[in-house]
């Protein structure tokens, strides 16, 4: 519930000032150059802080007819008003020291003007400044309410900077760029909001009032102000401005206007006459403007400069962000109606990503035949026709139900099934999290105790928003309910490869598992990585097949699965040593060995063993390394043994442990290795040991559970903890 | 090409040339005065603060001083916008100052036509805050060698300006 109260108040509040936010960022970027500008200028030749208020009061009684005033700015510069010999009334900038004058101000640029006018009042005057005012008010509360949906989102304060979730380009970088330019914002907006209050006489008076008692002392006026104590006491550094004394007369003071406080000092005697602190709201008022203009710093005129055109960027997104949300809440197609339906797909989506998979999956439904009704959790309902239940639901945060899915618990003890319905459960999840899919979880138990309800898979969870795992999942769905399904191809991002010529260095003979090395090298030596991918199109489709790849001695090593329907794997089992042939490298980084890394531990199954191969070739440091591998028996492990044992002869492979699914009764998987090794594997987890994971989709499942179960059991921590220091590295089909 | 016609050439010449002459002669002499204004101890924004010479029926003859440099605002020191600034726009190069708040004083300095002193004129002060009052004679006196060296005391915003020659 909270969570949508937020959701709605940050949207509500940023369409009300959208316009008027748009206009004030635009300008604020503007007029953020303006104090840079001014900084850079060479008005300040000494440091303030060494030179006495007497010193300068000297040099200018000898520089000057008469001074007025003279006033410290924010860039440290002298700004005097002084009339000189020949009469003239000036206003000007003055060295600290000499007196002398360094320059004139310059008027405001058009440009800067312009800007500041329509940035303060719309050229409206008061009504343009009180809407500024309650704007910049309103975007406090949308900075703050989108600073809770971050830390919501990302699963606490002390998740704030860990990586964010893969997700379209707007969603990711509203959340990567606002827990940046969050803070920056809302100084920014309450900054303003105070300037505006203060214009408005919210706040209490900021002004000073000075009580002069009328002093009877004349002094010798023969007393030139540079010999008064109390100005060769004060530094420019603390100086605001001095006013100086309108006549000769005792009775006329200088005014001196210090950081925190404000005096007044007979001119003659140099007794402080009056005596008065600057109450909070001035110095708060000074404080805001210094914060809101970035007068005198040049980098926080540049964090501003940013913030103002992050701000640009958080109302594009946001409104990205908005259109896909409701496009994605209301179903705008043509649907069928719900009670003539036999497939049933329910989402659960925070941000809308989810409906993506829906959608693929209700086409390939569609496809095949059946009749599919896609709806949200949260308008479940009765179904009439209903056989298959699909669910297809992200977690949002803390494990907590997404928006849309919040009422389903609640709907489905109201409307209970007439018949028995089979359904399946696939949660969207990310690994970093600690509650990975818990609320599908918790979805799969509730059905799982309905009595109406019946399971078709176990709950089959997708990181990252995979679609490999999704289509593994389809295909596992597909056979379990017998149902021709054909996804279609999710659209790919476009990816920059590298084309080479491959000469077969070598082949081996296929073994009982159809399973065959192959050995290749390149014709140019292009820069590649085990853990990379290696390509190939087959003239009959024209699609590309991946392969995992070892980089063996420079050469790229394969060991592929020869499926006789295929179309890839037979030609290339065809393949004798010295033929040519055309493939394509992609690099794959987040499956790369770190550079800086203690431990390594190896986890697959199948061909999957691959990439290791020329990771423990490449070992030439000797981290202790060892791999934890799955197969149907020792022969499946012999087309492999010879890489192995001379990895392990020369200490680049250091521990070898293997479960045989087809040799003893009890099938033994590589995950039950693991357990078995549960103790040793959570201590080389806790020193920070990279655990890279390459096999089957089922296996990797698997396996992380495994993980998952150890990390819990044995370090009382979530495995989550471990992926986000990027100790988990998968590369699974 | 006749007599006369060269007469004419002649005269006209000399004319531009006298006019010239007294233009140049008559760049006006000025005589500075300090001027310090104090601004009572009201709420709200600085306020603007225009001081101009009117001749002896109220006309404007120029501006002396404008405290207030957001031209936003001038519209609202109705007087001097309707019959000086608003239709003339002249120059106010060099003597445009920020404004002070309530409170506040202002010192600075004003260049008096010399001509203009003890011949009759009048030294108007106007005032007037963002979204408040406006003062269209807030202090108003003959310009005299007199009156220039007195404290006067002001009706609005003002609560007093204190004027002395300047030291030549």
């Amino acid at each position: 519930m909270t969570i949508s109260i937020w959701r709605y108040s940050h949207l509500a509040l940023a369409l009300i000032s959208g316009l008027f936010l748009v206009l004030a960022s635009l300008t604020g970027i503007v007029l953020a150059f303006e104090p840079m500008q001014s900084a850079v200028k060479p008005y300040q030749p000494k440091n303030l802080a060494e030179v006495s208020l007497a010193t300068t009061l000297k040099a200018l009684e000898v520089e000057y007819d008469e001074v007025l005033t003279l006033e410290v700015d924010a860039n440290g510069f002298l700004l005097a008003n002084v009339v000189t010999f020949s009469g003239d009334s000036n206003q000007i900038y003055v060295h600290p020291v000499t007196g002398k004058q360094l320059g004139v101000p310059e008027v405001q640029h058009p440009i800067f003007k312009f800007a500041t006018n329509l940035h303060r009042s719309l050229f409206l005057k008061s009504v343009g400044r009180f809407f500024v005012g309650v704007v910049s008010f309103l975007l406090c509360f949308i900075a703050i309410t989108g600073l809770f949906l971050i830390v919501k989102r990302q699963g606490g304060w002390h998740k704030l900077f860990s990586k964010v979730q893969k997700d379209y380009l707007e969603l990711r970088y509203h959340v990567v760029l606002g827990r940046w330019f969050l803070i920056p914002i809302i100084i920014i907006a309450a900054s303003g909001a105070y300037l505006s209050a203060e214009r408005f006489s919210l706040l209490p008076n900021a002004r000073l009032t000075h009580d002069i008692t009328v002093s009877t002392e004349d002094g010798d006026m023969g007393t030139k102000p540079y010999e008064l104590d109390i100005f060769k006491q004060v530094f420019l550094n603390e100086v605001r401005s001095v006013s100086f004394p309108f006549s000769d007369f005792p009775e006329d003071h200088f005014e001196i206007a210090l950081a925190d406080k404000e005096l007044l000092v007979h001119q003659y005697t140099g007794r402080i006459v009056s005596e008065q602190p600057y109450p909070f709201t001035f110095l708060a008022n000074e404080f805001s403007l210094a914060l809101h203009t970035g007068k005198g710093s040049i980098v926080w005129s540049l964090v501003l400069l940013l913030a103002s055109m992050a701000l640009l960027f958080f109302i594009y997104s946001g409104l990205v962000m908005w259109r896909r949300r409701v496009r994605n809440g209301k179903v705008a197609r043509i649907q069928n109606h719900k009670d003539d339906c036999s497939h049933i797909i329910l989402v659960g989506s925070e941000t809308g990503t989810t409906y993506a998979f829906a959608e693929c999956l209700e086409q390939a439904l569609t496809h095949a035949g059946k009749t599919v009704f896609v709806s949200q959790l949260n308008d479940y309902t009765s179904y009439a026709k209903a056989e298959q239940l699909i669910v297809l639901t992200a977690t949002y945060g803390d494990g907590e139900a997404p928006t849309n899915a919040r009422h389903f618990a609640q709907l489905l003890k109201t409307n209970p099934p007439h018949h028995n319905i089979h359904y399946s459960i696939v949660g969207f999840g990310s690994l970093r999290y600690p509650n990975y899919c818990k609320f599908a979880a918790e979805l799969d138990n509730m059905l799982q105790a309905h009595p109406k309800f019946e399971p078709v898979l176990p709950l089959y969870k997708v990181n990252n928003q995979s679609t490999e795992a999704f289509q593994d999942w389809s295909r596992k769905w597909a056979v379990a309910t017998n149902t021709a399904l054909v996804l279609p191809v999710f659209k790919q991002k476009k990816v920059s490869l590298t084309s080479v010529n491959l000469r077969v260095v070598s082949i081996t003979d296929i073994n009982l598992d159809d399973t065959f090395i192959l050995r290749l090298r390149p014709s140019k030596t292009p820069k590649f990585c085990s853990g990379d991918l290696c390509g190939f199109t087959p003239k009959e489709d024209g699609m590309m097949r991946w392969y995992s790849l070892a980089k063996y001695q420079g050469d790229i090593l394969l060991s592929i699965k020869k499926h006789q329907k295929g179309k890839c794997s037979p030609f290339l089992s065809s393949l004798k040593p010295g033929d040519m042939v055309q493939g394509n490298i992609k690099k794959n980084p987040h499956f790369h060995v770190p550079k800086k890394v203690s431990e390594l531990v190896c986890i697959g199954n199948g061909t999957g063993i691959a990439p290791f191969l020329g990771m423990f070739d490449e070992n030439q440091k000797n981290i202790p390394a060892s791999l934890y591998w799955g197969g149907r028996n020792e022969e499946s492990l012999a087309l492999y043994a010879p890489y192995l044992s001379a990895s392990q002869a020369s200490g680049k492979l250091v521990h070898l442990r293997t479960g045989f699914s087809r040799v003893a009764t009890t099938k033994t998987y590589v995950q039950h290795v693991l357990l078995q090794d549960a103790e040793p594997l959570a201590k080389k987890l806790e020193s920070g040991a990279v655990f890279l994971i390459c096999g089957s989709l089922t296996m990797q499942n698997e396996v992380l559970d495994v993980l998952e179960d150890i990390s819990q059991r044995q370090l009382q921590q979530p495995l989550s903890e471990f992926e986000q220091r990027g100790q988990l590295k998968m590369d699974c089909y | 090409m006749n007599k006369s016609y060269m007469n004419r050439l002649l005269k006209g010449t000399l004319t531009i040339f006298s006019l010239a002459l007294l233009a140049f002669s008559q760049a006006p002499e000025t005589v500075n005065y300090k001027c310090m204004i104090q601004l009572t101890n009201y709420e709200g924004e600085g306020a603007y603060v225009v001081v101009s010479i009117l001749d002896g029926d109220g006309t404007y003859q120029e501006t002396l001083y404008v405290q207030g440099d957001d031209a936003e605002w001038y519209r609202d020191i109705e007087q001097w916008w309707k019959n000086l600034y608003g239709v003339r726009r002249p120059e106010l190069d060099g003597i445009v100052g920020e404004t002070v708040a309530g409170g506040q004083r202002k010192m600075t300095v004003l260049k008096i036509p010399a001509d203009k002193i003890d011949a009759g004129y009048q030294l108007r002060f106007e005032s007037a805050v963002e979204d408040q009052e406006y003062y269209a004679q807030d202090i108003q006196f003959p310009l005299t060698t007199e009156n220039l060296k007195q404290k006067m005391e002001g009706a609005g915003f003002i609560r007093y300006i204190r004027m002395i020659p300047q030291a030549q």
